[in-house]
C-alpha cells in the first residue's frame, strides 16, 4: 500500500534553499512538508559548505559587491535586491544557533568585497553545525519533515507529463523500506541543488562530495514541461585529487592560498598575470582544470597561511582539511593536488529551471529555488543566493496557496508512476548499476572533457542515447538503497543530455565554458540565455536575449575577443 | 576510498549515525551495533564521526 500524504506546500530537498523556502512558507501560514532523500540538515551541499557565508552588511560599498557578483549574464538589479536579505539571514541564523565566528558578541567577516572571493561570515564549526542549527529553526517553526524519501516524479492535475495543467505534488519511495509515497500538494517547491556525475567511481577523478547530487529535481521539472536555462554555464567542479572532498576554496583563497604546479611555478601567470589568485572565479577554476588536462599537477599551496588562520580553517572546513591531510600530511608543508569534473553544476554556478524572482517556473503550481534554478549564478555567492531565493520563493508560495483548492491527481497517473518507481527491484535479468555507471563516467572523460568540440559532443550524445535506450530500461536494483542509486543515475542521464545539447548550442567560449571550435568570447551575439524544454518526447532548444534592465548600472560592451586560453597557449587541448 | 570503522565496545546502538549518514551507509545489526551496510557508498564526510556522542566511529580517508 502506498503512503498518501497531503500538504499545502511540498518542499523537495533540505539544503539551505529548501530550509528557507519551507520556513517562509510556514511563516505565511501554510502547512509545509519538507522531503529529503537523505536527512534534512545532513544532506546535499549546504552541510558540506566551505565554511563561509558571503554576506553583505549595511554600510558596505554596494558597487564593490556588484563587481564581485557581476558579469554580462547577470541580472544586476536582482543582485542588488538580494544583498540586504543576506544580512537579514545572517542575523536570523544567529538566532537559530548557527555558530558564526565572533569577536565578543560581534559577528566578524573576513575576505574582501569586490574580489573573486567575497567578504564572508565564517562558520566556527563548519557547514554541519550551520545546517543542524538551521534545521532546528525550521522544524521549530512547525515545518514537517520526511527523511529518506526519494521523489522520482511530479504529479499533475491532468495526469500528463509534460502537463497542460498544474503540478499537484510528487511520488517516490522510501530508500530503506521501499514503501511508495504519494504526496499531494497545492504547490511544489524543488530545491534539489546542483547536479553532476553521481556516486564515486573508484580510481577515477569523478564523483566528488556530496556524491549523490544527481539532478533529480531538474529532471522531474523538465519532464513536467518546465523550461531550463544556463545548463551550458554550469562550470567546472574542483576537488582535491584522490579524495571525494569539496574544494574548500571559499575559506582557503582569502586566507592566502597560492596555486602552483609540480615545479612550484605559479601557473596563474599564464592565465591572468595581473590578478593571479584574485582572478575571476570561473577563470581560476578553468585554469586549474586546464593544467590538469595538460598533464601538470595543479596544487594548492598553503605554506604562507598564518598559523592562526590555519587553526581557524581546521575548524570551519574540517571535512576538507581531514581529507587533504589524509592525502599529503601537514598542509602547511606540502601543496595539495587538485583535479576537476565536467558536465554538471557546482555550488558556485547554478543551472536548471527558469524561474522568476518569486521562484515560479514556467509550469503552474511548480516553484524552484537555489542551485537547481537558473538564478543562482553569482560567482562567489552561492550559499547566500540559495538562502535568498529560498526566502523569496517561500514567501510567494505561502501567499499563493491560500487561494488554491485542494488538488487531486488522476488515479491512473498515480498508479502508473508508483508502479514504475519500483520496476528495477522486480527485474530479474537485467543490467547492474556498476557497469552502466562506469560506462557513463568513461563517456564524460573521453568524449566530453574540458575543452569542448561539436564532433566530440555529438559522439557523446550518440553514446548517451544508446545507454538510455538499451541499458537504462534494464537496470536492476537488489534493495531500496540500490534503487535510490539507480534512480539517481537515470535522472542524471536525462539532465546530462540536456546539458550536452546546451553545450552544443552555445557557439562561443566564455570563462570556464570553452569551445575549441568557437574560441571567441562573443558579447555581440551571445549575451543570451539558452533555453531547453522537453516537448513531444524530444528536447527543443532556443535562445533569448537578456533584458536590458539586467545590465543597469553596468552595460555590456559589445566586444569579441579570443578566449584567454587560446591566446597564450599554442595548443590548449594538446593533452587530448 | 574512504571507509567507516565502528568500535563495537563503544557503540551504544543509539542509532544517531544511522539516522544522519548523508549517503545512508550505516545500519544497526541484530546486536544493536552500528555497521557499514553499504561501505562503498561512504563519501568520507565525517558526519557520523562527529554525530557519535560516544566516540565509537572513525572515518578513514587514506587516498
Amino acid at each position: 500500500m502506498a503512503v498518501r500524504l497531503e500538504t499545502d506546500v511540498l518542499v523537495i530537498g533540505g539544503g539551505i534553499a529548501g530550509a528557507f523556502a519551507a520556513y517562509r512558507a510556514r511563516e505565511a501560514g501554510a502547512r509545509v512538508l519538507l522531503v529529503d532523500r537523505s536527512y534534512f540538515g545532513r544532506s546535499g551541499c549546504s552541510a558540506l559548505a566551505s565554511g563561509v557565508y558571503p554576506a553583505y552588511m549595511p554600510g558596505d560599498d554596494k558597487d564593490a559587491w556588484m563587481r564581485a557578483f557581476g558579469g554580462p549574464l547577470v541580472n544586476q538589479p536582482l543582485v542588488a535586491r538580494s544583498l540586504p536579505v543576506m544580512h537579514e539571514h545572517v542575523l536570523l541564523m544567529d538566532r537559530w544557533g548557527v555558530n558564526w565566528v565572533k569577536e565578543g558578541r560581534k559577528i566578524v567577516r573576513m575576505g574582501a568585497p569586490g574580489r573573486s572571493f567575497a567578504n564572508g561570515v565564517w562558520m566556527a564549526e563548519g557547514g554541519p553545525q550551520m545546517m543542524m542549527a538551521v534545521r532546528s529553526g525550521v522544524v521549530g517553526s512547525g515545518v514537517e519533515v520526511l527523511n529518506r524519501v526519494a521523489l522520482t516524479e511530479l504529479l499533475t492535475s491532468d495526469g500528463r507529463l509534460p502537463t497542460a495543467g498544474r503540478v499537484v505534488g510528487a511520488a517516490g519511495f522510501h530508500t530503506r523500506t521501499g514503501e511508495v509515497h504519494e504526496i499531494v500538494a497545492k504547490a511544489t517547491v524543488v530545491c534539489t541543488g546542483p547536479y553532476k556525475f553521481p556516486y564515486p567511481w573508484p580510481g577515477s577523478t569523478l564523483g566528488y562530495m556530496p556524491v549523490d547530487l544527481s539532478g533529480d529535481g531538474i529532471a522531474m521539472m523538465m519532464r513536467a514541461g518546465a523550461e531550463l536555462s544556463r545548463l551550458e554555464l554550469g562550470g567546472i567542479n574542483l576537488n582535491p585529487d584522490n579524495a571525494l572532498s569539496a574544494p574548500g576554496l571559499e575559506s582557503l583563497m582569502p586566507s592566502g592560498a597560492k596555486w602552483v604546479d609540480q615545479d612550484g611555478r605559479r601557473f596563474l601567470e599564464d592565465y591572468d598575470p595581473k590578478r593571479m589568485e584574485m582572478t575571476q572565479r570561473a577563470l581560476l577554476y578553468f585554469a586549474i582544470a586546464h593544467q590538469k588536462e595538460l598533464g601538470r599537477v595543479p596544487s594548492m599551496d598553503l605554506r604562507e597561511v598564518s598559523p592562526e588562520r590555519m587553526q581557524l580553517i581546521r575548524r570551519v572546513i574540517p571535512i576538507v582539511v581531514n581529507n587533504q591531510e589524509a592525502m599529503v600530511g601537514d598542509l602547511t608543508e606540502t601543496p595539495v593536488p587538485y583535479t576537476y569534473q565536467v558536465a554538471g553544476t557546482s555550488g558556485i554556478f547554478g543551472a536548471g529551471a527558469r524561474v522568476t524572482e518569486r521562484g515560479e517556473t514556467t509550469v503552474p503550481g511548480l516553484y524552484a529555488a537555489g542551485t537547481c534554478t537558473d538564478m543562482t549564478y553569482l560567482p562567489g555567492g552561492n550559499l547566500p543566493f540559495c538562502s535568498v531565493t529560498g526566502d523569496w520563493t517561500g514567501r510567494a508560495v505561502g501567499a499563493a496557496v491560500g487561494s488554491v483548492e485542494p488538488p487531486q491527481p488522476p488515479a491512473e497517473q498515480v498508479e502508473r508512476v508508483t508502479g514504475q518507481v519500483l520496476e528495477p527491484l522486480q527485474r530479474r535479468d537485467g543490467v547492474a548499476f556498476e557497469p552502466v555507471h562506469r560506462r557513463l563516467g568513461e563517456l564524460l572523460m573521453e568524449k566530453v572533457g574540458l575543452v569542448l568540440h561539436a564532433d566530440r559532443l555529438d559522439a557523446a550524445l550518440d553514446e548517451l542515447r544508446d545507454i538510455r535506450e538499451h541499458e537504462v530500461p534494464r537496470l536492476t536494483a537488489g534493495n531500496p538503497h540500490e534503487l535510490a542509486k539507480v534512480w539517481g543515475l537515470t535522472q542524471y542521464m536525462q539532465v546530462l543530455e540536456a546539458t550536452l545539447r546546451a553545450y552544443r548550442y552555445r557557439t562561443e567560449s566564455r570563462v570556464a565554458f570553452i569551445r575549441e571550435d568557437y574560441p571567441i568570447i562573443d558579447n555581440v551575439n551571445w549575451v543570451k540565455m539558452v533555453v531547453v524544454k522537453q516537448e513531444n518526447g524530444a528536447l527543443r532548444l532556443w535562445d533569448e536575449p537578456l533584458p536590458e534592465s539586467w545590465h543597469d548600472p553596468h552595460p555590456v560592451r559589445p566586444t569579441q575577443n579570443l578566449h584567454l586560453v587560446f591566446r597564450n597557449q599554442e595548443a590548449p587541448h594538446a593533452a587530448r | 576510498m574512504p571507509r567507516v570503522e565502528v568500535n563495537e565496545q563503544a557503540c551504544t546502538g543509539c542509532g544517531v549515525c544511522v539516522d544522519t549518514c548523508p549517503t545512508d551507509v550505516l545500519r544497526l545489526d541484530p546486536q544493536e551495533k552500528a555497521f557499514p551496510a553499504y561501505p562503498t557508498d561512504c563519501q568520507g564526510c565525517f558526519v557520523c564521526q562527529w554525530d557519535c556522542a560516544y566516540g565509537a566511529i572513525r572515518v578513514l580517508v587514506n587516498g
